[in-house]
């Protein structure tokens, strides 16, 4: 094998645009990862049944509706138990049990469930994407937090790791980023900014390479829609909660409602419990949850929670039994969740048998079908998504095509 | 027809007409199905090493052309083979005759089509042509960058500084072949180490590991000397205050010292010009007076540091084998020394890399490959039709179950290598039940581990190491990397792509430089220097622009990696700032800044961006209103003759005055163009005039605005400085000037 390439870029932002784009408006998309793979049996898809779980029996499975899930109240620490949680939000979400991720790697598994490809290092996440069809010119489109983030060189990528980040970006040409006190006279600045707009122009009328006609337009696109960060002052909490997922739920929240992000990769890691299984989900499946909630419920104070779609998943599922200790190995099977817009919730579909294998679905009535079903992989689920956003006919994604045959698209799966 | 449609009808209909055997054999067979497809399994090492049909790696060939040679031979032999009237290999591909690796190929793919087009040209017994034999030059018609140019983009990347003006005149005298002695004294330059080590981390990541630097230090060996620092004698210092900042002090030169080890190692080697193969086969670690006390060892070393105070002297020291703190279970060792092997056996390295339970060291391997050979055993795992099942079906799916062993069998054998280094911390100590017998035995690529090398398993595994081919490639990948900010090329995979011809021809023009480079480093014992003196000169670093529109697709697609253009990391731009305007932005030394750039943590962020978000252009903005503001008003405080920015003009020079007045404004936007882009603009450039209207224009605005102050801006001062007047607004018209270049691809870009 050679050496350990990436994709030639395909794409960049037209600079005749940039800087016209208006506030974004939603939807909002975001992606929670519980990274290093979580065990499903203790959240959305319980079992009870064989050596599968240790904290509880078949029959202490709960429900909330037509979901099904593990007691955890009386095991967690801290966090929010799923009792708390299908209660809140059993009515909006919608699960999907008995995912075949293909794999069994931590690698290639956040690969395939962020892209819908396994097979190519090239493709962009969903939120990637997503951000780079709805909205290229705002200057957060795609943030991200963590697991795999790959843009397909479509949209850079923006890190922001902590809140007091955004407020040392919100006002670039201000002295300390205080607005009283700007660098320049605002008639130098609009001098200065013309000039580059020419200085620009000139040199994408030479003939130059496509990477340097690209960077040359990504850099002008980056320093002037970063003028549309001022609309975030307003939306930076004074108060800085202490939760890992609740930081990045801020800085996303505060990007959204400023009109400048479309989407945001969230993540938590430190779920890979092959030494403490139960322990180990215990603390993490709690602190999750809580982030989420935590999101949505500021989306709320925010007036955006109707403009919110959700993506709950995890590279790998558990095996259904223990290892030699008290761990958990990687297992290839797993679930997803999403809510938000236009998804109808109180929904599961799909599902795992009492070994924790996948039961295949009929994809035209989405019921169990053992004998003919199709087997739900991501790519299933990235084909409905792209569907969903809008974005399936998109120049860009035409670029990623997903190979899913008519027959095997998912009907209906947002109801 | 032109090369599109010939590409949509080669992907549809796979007959080259007219085309010779091995030219479709390499072209279509080789690259589109054999290198994808079969080579994984049916190579030494791989699952089917036993089958009759047995590749060569062309990665690992030591003669070139000979893999290619073998491989057509075996594909021809396993064509022409029949069985019930058809060829072998057709009826292998789809899963007949008992394929081990069961239905490779689906009988409808292009893939297939194209086996079936070669056993018609094999039984035809079509004769042979080389295929690149008429093929344009690669590079034809692209402008390369003019040399004082790329001396600026060599000098400020490896060495942080500007071209020196005897540089130049040679560059400009002598052209191309005056950069090898430019570089040799380049090399030499303690900067070129700065970013040698800086560079290399983003490889290894090896400064990420958590717990403190001196966790790589383990207890059961070092307990009583990795905590030096809370010990160490400071009585000198009376007042308890300055005692214990002086302890703070010292601990976190101790932890920097520390992380800084491996990195020596490459300095070390790189600087003496030694086989660059001892990053895997050194019998040494880098120890400074500092990290000395840490392993216990600094009695005995004082006497050859230099200074046994400088905390990061570092001299080449092979430690004794370890001593468990309990009396028992000491290393074993044959010399009674560490086994060292280069950053395989570094205690820095291993922490950075630890293992699990279940993961046994795979982690380990799987780094070893990507960043010694080159190869990413994970990043295009095969798909399993059911992960699960098979894990379910097999006891030791590892070790049984083809899709799980076509890995496993290259993997696991390099895990049982490091099984010495099993201490879940990443620090030594071996499983005290022995190495695990459900996997493939420790060894490489085939070649077992002998009993008697056991105690040195990661020395041998270096030897082995530096003598694969694919180690060479791999270190000239990796400079690569450091030059251009970029990964090589993949071979493309997506044989239905109209654009899959253009893609492999941009791949094999690369891969053919990379292997001429490896040649070069191999023909020169390995010496780095000669790798980043290659790349330097190499076509692929100089690619400036094209002297023709290219607006082929084809053409766009080969092109599509060419060109540096690479956004400036945070530390390289706070340096480049540094040798412009002789002092630091400063900025970007916070690591939470550096991060918001794009910078990485070598923890949880370990890829640096590559293009700017909107984040990273406010922070752009920022840099230049501040470096403008802290150094323009300062610039002209200065007595003429030691300005760096405005030696040949004062404030009260103003454009429309004179023509006297306009071409000195003119002469200095050609400096600023020169000394801040690196572009050497003649009086007439379109550039010039751009710059100077911007100047004019800035004044003109301020003429027609009432009320301006006639001092510059409060916080433009210099520390200490009074606020410079400004009568004319010419001060703060310069600082737009400056704001607007620093603002360009040429400054933030390589």
């Amino acid at each position: 094998m050679a050496g350990l390439g990436v994709a030639a870029p395909i794409w960049w932002p037209d600079v005749a645009q940039a800087g016209e784009e208006h506030p974004y408006e939603g939807p909002y998309y975001v992606v929670f990862n519980a990274s290093g793979g979580w065990d499903t049996t203790y959240l959305m898809d319980p079992k009870g049944v064989g050596e599968i779980n240790r904290l509880y029996k078949e029959g202490d499975i709960l429900t909330k509706g037509n979901h099904k899930f593990a007691p955890t109240a009386a095991h967690i620490q801290a966090g929010m138990s799923n009792e708390a949680f299908f209660t809140e939000f059993g009515s909006e979400l919608l699960v999907v049990n008995g995912i075949d991720y293909s794999v069994n790697n931590h690698s290639p598994g956040a690969r395939y469930m962020a892209t819908g490809k396994l097979d190519s290092l090239a493709y962009p996440t969903f939120a990637a994407l997503v951000a780079a069809c709805k909205g290229p010119g705002c200057p957060l489109s795609f943030l991200t937090f963590g697991n795999y983030s790959n843009t397909g060189n479509l949209v850079a990528m923006s890190r922001i790791p902590y809140l007091p980040s955004l407020q040392k970006i919100a006002n670039a040409d201000s002295i300390e980023g205080q607005m009283r006190s700007p660098y320049h006279d605002d008639f130098v600045v609009d001098r200065i900014e013309r000039a580059l707009k020419e200085q620009t122009d000139a040199e994408l009328s030479k003939m130059v390479l496509p990477r340097i006609e690209r960077a040359e337009s990504m850099l002008y696109a980056a320093q002037l829609n970063s003028k549309a960060l001022q609309r975030v002052t307003p939306y930076i909490p004074k108060e800085i909660p202490k939760a890992r997922l609740s930081q990045q739920a801020e800085i996303a929240l505060a990007s959204f409602k400023a009109g400048v992000c479309v989407s945001a990769n969230l993540s938590i890691g430190q779920f890979d419990s092959h030494a403490n299984n139960d322990a180990d989900q215990m603390k993490l499946l709690p602190e999750f949850l809580e982030g989420i909630t935590y999101l949505v419920r500021r989306a709320e104070e925010l007036n955006i929670r109707d403009k919110l779609v959700i993506i709950v998943q995890s590279e790998m599922g558990r095996t259904p039994t223990y290892n030699k200790g008290n761990g958990k190995d990687h297992w290839s099977i797993g679930s997803i969740m999403f809510m938000g817009a236009g998804i109808r919730g109180n929904r599961v579909i799909g599902a795992t048998d009492e070994k924790q294998f996948s039961v295949p679905i009929d994809a035209g009535t989405l019921q169990l079908d053992k004998e003919s079903g199709v087997r739900v992989r991501p790519e299933h689920l990235h084909t409905a998504l792209r569907e969903f956003a809008g974005i399936d006919a998109h120049s860009m994604s035409k670029q990623f095509p997903l190979v899913v045959p008519e027959k095997e698209k998912l009907q209906g799966l947002w109801g | 027809m032109n090369r599109l449609l010939l590409a949509l009808v080669v992907a549809v209909i796979p007959c080259l007409c007219g085309a010779a055997v091995d030219d479709y054999f390499q072209g279509e067979v080789w690259s589109k199905v054999g290198a994808q497809s079969c080579l994984e399994c049916h190579k030494s090492g791989g699952d089917a090493e036993s089958s009759k049909f047995l590749l060569q790696d062309p990665a690992r060939e030591k003669t070139p052309g000979s893999a290619v040679s073998y491989n057509l031979a075996a594909f021809t032999k396993m064509a022409v083979a029949r069985k019930g009237g058809q060829s072998r290999l057709l009826v292998k591909a789809i899963g007949g005759l008992g394929h081990g690796g069961e239905e490779v190929l689906k009988p409808d793919s292009t893939a297939y089509r194209i086996l079936e087009e070669f056993v018609r040209r094999s039984d035809a017994q079509v004769t042979t042509a080389n295929p690149a034999r008429d093929a344009p030059s690669f590079f034809a018609n692209i402008a390369m960058l003019d040399n004082r140019r790329l001396l600026r983009r060599v000098t400020l990347s490896l060495a942080a500084r500007l071209p020196m003006s005897e540089e130049l005149v040679v560059v400009e005298k002598q052209g191309l072949p005056a950069f090898g002695p430019i570089l040799d004294a380049l090399m030499k330059e303690e900067a070129f180490y700065q970013r040698l080590a800086e560079a290399f981390n983003d490889i290894f990541l090896v400064r990420g590991y958590d717990d403190g630097a001196e966790s790589a230090l383990s207890y059961e060996h070092f307990s009583m000397t990795r905590h030096w620092t809370e010990k160490h004698d400071l009585n000198q210092i009376a007042d308890e205050k300055e005692r214990q900042k002086a302890r703070y002090k010292l601990a976190d030169d101790y932890r920097e010292a520390l992380l800084r080890e491996p990195l020596e190692l490459i300095n070390y080697i790189v600087r003496n010009e030694r086989p660059f193969t001892e990053i895997v086969t050194a019998d040494y670690i880098m120890v400074s007076p500092y990290t000395s006390r840490g392993y216990g060892n600094h009695e005995e070393l004082r006497e050859r540091f230099i200074n046994p105070d400088d905390p990061f002297e570092y001299i080449p020291v092979r430690l004794d084998s370890l001593k468990n703190r309990t009396g028992r279970d000491h290393q074993q060792s044959e010399t009674g020394f560490y086994p060292h092997a280069g950053m395989l056996s570094i205690f820095q390295y291993l922490r950075r890399y630890p293992t699990t339970e279940t993961n046994r060291n795979r982690l380990r391997t799987r780094m070893f490959y990507q960043q010694f050979l080159g190869v990413d055993i994970l990043e295009l795992a095969a798909r399993v039709q059911d992960a699960a099942a098979v894990t379910a079906k097999y006891e030791i799916p590892t070790m049984q179950a083809a899709e799980c062993v076509v890995c496993h069998r290259t993997l696991d054998p390099v895990a049982g290598l490091f099984q010495d280094y099993y201490s879940l911390e990443g620090v030594y100590g071996p499983r005290k039940e022995g190495w695990f017998k459900d996997m493939f035995s420790p060894g490489f690529e085939g070649e077992e581990l002998p009993a008697s090398q056991r105690w040195r398993a990661l020395q041998w595994l270096g030897e082995r190491t530096a003598q694969d081919p694919r180690f060479a490639t791999t270190m000239v990948e990796h400079v690569y990397y450091i030059v251009t900010g970029r990964k090589t090329l993949l071979p493309p995979k997506a044989i239905d792509d109209p654009l899959f011809e253009a893609r492999q021809r941009a791949y094999q023009a690369q891969h053919r430089e990379v292997e001429r480079i490896a040649a070069r480093f191999t023909e020169t014992n390995f010496n780095l220097k000669a790798v980043f003196k290659e790349w330097i000169i190499s076509a692929f670093y100089r690619a400036d622009g094209n002297s023709t529109t290219a607006a082929n697709p084809e053409r766009r697609a080969e092109l599509a990696d060419i060109g540096l253009a690479r956004m400036l990391i945070p530390e390289q731009l706070e340096r480049k700032v540094n040798a412009i305007f002789g002092k630091p932005w400063g900025h970007l030394n916070d690591p939470e800044y550096a991060l918001l750039y794009g910078g990485i943590d070598s923890k949880e962020v370990t890829e640096r961006a590559a293009d700017p978000s909107g984040a990273m252009g406010a922070i752009q903005r920022t840099l230049a209103n501040d470096v403008a503001c802290k150094n323009v008003p300062s610039d002209f405080a200065m007595e003429a003759s030691k300005r760096k920015l405005f030696p040949g003009i004062e404030p009260d020079v103003l454009p429309g005055e004179s023509p006297e007045s306009d071409e000195r404004i003119r002469e200095t936007i050609i400096h600023l163009h020169e000394l801040i882009l690196g572009r050497y603009e003649s009086i007439e450039s379109p550039e010039v005039e751009r710059t100077y209207s911007l100047f004019a224009g800035i004044l003109s605005d301020a003429e027609e605005r009432f009320g301006i102050e006639t001092v510059e801006n409060y916080s433009c001062r210099g520390a200490g400085e009074e606020r410079v007047k400004d009568s004319h607004y010419t001060v703060r018209a310069w600082r737009g000037v400056v704001t607007y270049l620093l603002r360009q691809r040429d400054f933030l870009y390589e």
